[in-house]
């Protein structure tokens, strides 16, 4: 009995340095690429800050402050051994650590990105159920049609589309911007979500702002991945009905429901859930053009302009959570994979 | 239960629609739009991007500054007065008495002399405004001085028209902070940069920063010790939306004030609109093209002539810009000191293709034009590109991002330039030096536009240089007007258009006063 916990205990302990080891060693490969390639392109971050027109003096000290007279494998070493001691630097266009900035950009883009992948799984899961169900009639089309409109229209276009109708001329929504400028500053930033915050501060008429500002933005999020979802959901649940078991549970006599959501969606979860993940972490990547459009202060942007600036520190911290974000997510599908399938339990033990 | 899904939607939908959106800003703040997610300091030291500088203004008051009703006059602003000795190189101020900071200290000499000071010895990328007249770290201590509270004492290297010296502390890096309260902020000697970058400000001028997040928003509030009053607004709000559509469908609802980042796109669909208003205003910026003389055929006058024809001036600005430049060929801006009207060049393929053979160019060739991958100048380049054709001229467009746009010319890695010029104050030498003095004349020894460009100006440097040295208001005008057709006949710069500014507000704002370099607006009159 001692040996077999024991050994179990080992068992875990091996698998989780296998982890962390291998979580670290795509870190830092995702480092050193963006490290590197950030060198190679021609932004000189120098120039970036001190503009055309100053003189050779104020570029020389800039670059030295910089410590760009070091050699390049010298910087990055120099790089990760301050990430190893969790300095990721600062931003040299915001004067913040880029720690703070990213808690700061960082939580817009999770509440929009999760309403938004809220409402692409809600629709497109049963979306792509119906589809494959009525395969090649009409609801098939449609929601096909549907899918491939939100898949080929650029999402900047439908944002300022959206933006037209539903803000300016229907009134619904709240325009561009995050919140009212009449509820700037009211509600005190403690996660960094407006919701939250609002929620947490009980201001509800911020919270109602929030939300009519977030509305539109998530719509379009969601539909996006509605597109995404509704197809992958398609074409998974294609092929579970046209297996055996789905004969087999029809000639004994289940009811539709129960073979269509009880037995072939329940088999198709489990690559589904891959495919949720991996939109999730695309949406919290953070969606430059949305996020433009609408002005939202979120990590795409961030990360996005830190690199037109050529801000090194902003760029590969932004790098290194949306790494973070992914191998997460990951995880966190593995982990629902097991829990969805008995049989990858099995096989680990 | 797709469909019910969908309802729900709707649902949704509707209940959003019950919430109230506020048809109008704030009373007391006034609300703009604009694209500051470049800006990187708020320090009058060394702002210098476009937010930046719009934010500084309204924060810090220089010494004397330029009339905006008719910017040759230089009048007070911190200073009740001031002059200029015999010897042509000792200036000295007035303080005006009483004035106070935000902090609620008094203004006085010592503030301004600390404030210059220190603009040189941080070596701020903005210092060069003032290092052309000879301050170094190491005399600035002596040539900069108070000599009593009320008293400061310039005294420049060589002598200046004294117009230019005022023009120059007129601008942003002549904004004076309170020296006390920034000492008491130095830190490892930054002479307080790190404390006034970002989070602080330490003026005398009708705002106060209040607080700035970074590429998205910052927020002014009233200096209640401005000594002009508050007339104006209690609050400036200006927030981060780069999406010009986007600040059009704000400033439609009434959510901003001002839209200052509209497209000429924008202008046609909002000029149908009820409530909306246009100011515009000049802007001393200038588009050109530098011609980079280094490359072969560039290298023959009569080739840089015939590019001067090829150019569908009038046509790019009726149609490409609507509105928002002017066909300007010379270096000194109109409302300018100096300014004349001279376009000698209009569209003509024949002139061009006859230029052409006499320089012996026969056939096609090509050049490598690097073009900013942003609105005007992408348009700009591809109208260029369409008419160069038919002189057989080929333009190689290479589309790039603004920094990389701005690397390629420092390293002069093209054969032509689309770039722009914005004067850092308003006095004809700011574009005077960029595009006609040489290094081996600047007493600065900078590399301004022609050397970038490959170009001997040959005695037009010297002529600048003396101009700017010219104390006689009547004659330096008319030695800038002469340099100026030389220049434009015979530079390798091709002048294009003078913007016009045009800023989108609504109909019940008023005071706005749009300023002359680039980014010097004046919005502590404003109500609404």
């Amino acid at each position: 009995m001692q040996s077999v916990s024991s050994s179990r205990l080992a068992g875990i302990v091996g698998r989780l340095f296998a982890l962390l080891a291998s979580v670290l060693v795509t870190l830092l490969g995702l480092l050193a690429l963006t490290f590197f390639i950030g060198r190679l392109v021609p932004i000189d971050p120098v120039i970036s800050i001190i503009g055309p027109k100053a003189g050779e003096e104020v570029y020389r000290r800039v670059f030295l402050e910089l410590g760009l007279d070091r050699p390049l494998w010298e910087q990055f070493l120099l790089y990760v051994a301050r990430i190893a001691r969790g300095d990721f630097g600062t931003s040299f266009v915001t004067n913040r650590a880029v720690l703070y900035d990213l808690a700061s950009f960082f939580p817009a883009t999770l509440e929009l990105a999760t309403l938004g992948l809220a409402i692409g799984v809600v629709t497109g899961v049963p979306a792509g159920v119906a589809a494959a169900y009525w395969h090649d009639r009409w609801p098939d089309y449609l929601i096909r049609l549907v899918g491939l409109v939100g898949y080929s229209v650029p999402i900047f276009w439908l944002g300022l589309v959206g933006l037209l109708v539903f803000y300016s001329r229907l009134d619904w929504v709240s325009g561009p911007g995050q919140i009212d400028v009449f509820y700037q500053g009211i509600v005190p930033p403690v996660t960094g979500s407006m919701l939250f915050d609002a929620a947490l501060a009980g201001e509800w008429e911020v919270l109602a702002n929030a939300f009519s500002h977030m509305v539109l933005p998530a719509f379009l999020l969601g539909y996006y991945s509605l597109a995404y979802i509704s197809r992958m959901t398609r074409s998974m649940m294609l092929d579970q009905l046209s297996r055996e078991y789905v004969l087999t549970a029809r000639l004994k006599g289940a009811s539709e429901f129960t073979v269509v959501m009880g037995h072939a969606l329940r088999n198709a979860a489990i690559p589904l859930v891959t495919v949720i993940a991996l939109s999730y972490g695309g949406l919290l990547e953070g969606s430059v053009l949305v996020e433009t459009v609408f002005a939202w202060p979120g990590i795409g942007n961030y990360i996005a302009s830190s690199l037109f600036r050529a801000d090194v520190n902003a760029v590969l911290g932004g790098t290194v959570l949306v790494g973070a974000v992914f191998i997460f997510l990951n995880m966190l599908s593995d982990l629902l994979y097991q829990m969805l399938d008995p049989r990858s339990n099995l096989r680990h033990r | 239960m797709f469909f019910r899904k969908l309802s729900l939607g709707a649902v949704i939908l509707s209940t959003i629609g019950s919430i109230p959106a506020f048809a109008e800003t704030p009373k007391d703040t006034l609300v703009i739009a604009d694209a500051i997610d470049d800006v990187i300091t708020l320090d009058p030291g060394e702002v210098s991007e476009v937010g930046g500088v719009l934010a500084a203004n309204q924060i810090y008051q220089p010494l004397v500054t330029a009339d905006m009703q008719d910017p040759t006059k230089i009048v007070g602003v911190l200073a009740e007065s001031w002059n200029v000795a015999e010897d042509g190189k000792t200036y000295t101020f007035k303080i005006k008495p009483g004035l106070k900071f935000a902090s609620g200290n008094p203004v006085t000499a010592r503030d301004a002399e600390y404030s210059l000071r220190r603009v040189v010895k941080m070596q701020s990328r903005s210092a060069f405004i003032l290092t052309q007249f000879g301050f170094t770290a190491d005399n600035v201590d002596a040539w900069i001085k108070a000599t009593d509270d009320m008293t400061l004492v310039v005294k420049t290297g060589d002598i200046y028209a004294p117009s230019f010296l005022y023009y120059c502390l007129s601008s942003y890096v002549g904004g004076i902070v309170d020296a006390k309260l920034v000492q008491e902020h130095e830190v490892n000697g930054d002479y307080g940069n790190a404390w006034l970058k970002t989070e602080h400000s330490a003026g005398s001028g009708p705002y106060e920063l209040k607080r700035w997040e970074p590429k998205q928003s910052m927020l002014l509030t009233r200096n209640p010790n401005y000594e002009g009053g508050d007339s104006g607004t209690k609050r400036i709000f200006i927030q981060h939306v780069p999406e010009s559509a986007a600040q059009r469908l704000l400033l439609e609802k009434g959510d901003i004030d001002i839209a200052n980042k509209l497209g000429p796109d924008d202008f046609g669909a909002l000029e149908k609109t009820p409530d909306i208003s246009f100011i515009t205003g000049r802007s001393g910026t200038i588009y050109y093209m530098g011609l980079n003389v280094r490359n072969e055929f560039l290298a023959k006058p009569k080739v840089v002539e015939a590019l001067k024809y090829l150019v569908d001036y009038q046509g790019i600005a009726d149609t490409v810009a609507k509105g928002t430049i002017k066909v300007h060929q010379t270096l000194v801006p109109e409302g300018f000191l100096g300014a004349v009207d001279y376009n000698p060049y209009k569209l003509d393929i024949d002139k061009a293709k006859a230029l052409l053979a006499e320089a012996g160019v026969s056939g096609e060739f090509t050049l490598d034009s690097v073009v900013w991958n942003t609105p005007p100048y992408t348009d700009f380049a591809q109208a260029v590109q369409a008419t160069m054709a038919q002189a057989g001229v080929k333009l190689n467009l290479e589309v790039v991002d603004g920094q990389q746009w701005l690397e390629r010319y420092r390293a002069h890695k093209l054969d032509i330039w689309f770039g722009l010029w914005g004067p850092d104050y308003p006095d004809p030498h700011s574009n005077a030096k960029a595009f006609a003095v040489n290094k081996k004349d600047a007493p600065d020894g900078s590399d301004g536009l022609a050397d970038r460009f490959g170009w001997d100006a040959g005695t037009l440097s010297q002529d600048a240089m003396a101009a700017v040295r010219e104390k006689d208001t009547d004659k330096r005008r008319a030695m800038y007007e002469a340099l100026q057709r030389t220049h434009t006949d015979r530079s390798p710069f091709l002048y294009m258009f003078q913007q016009i500014r045009k800023v989108g507000i609504r109909s019940n704002v008023k005071g706005v006063v749009l300023g002359q370099t680039f980014s010097d607006d004046r919005y502590w009159n404003v109500t609404k």
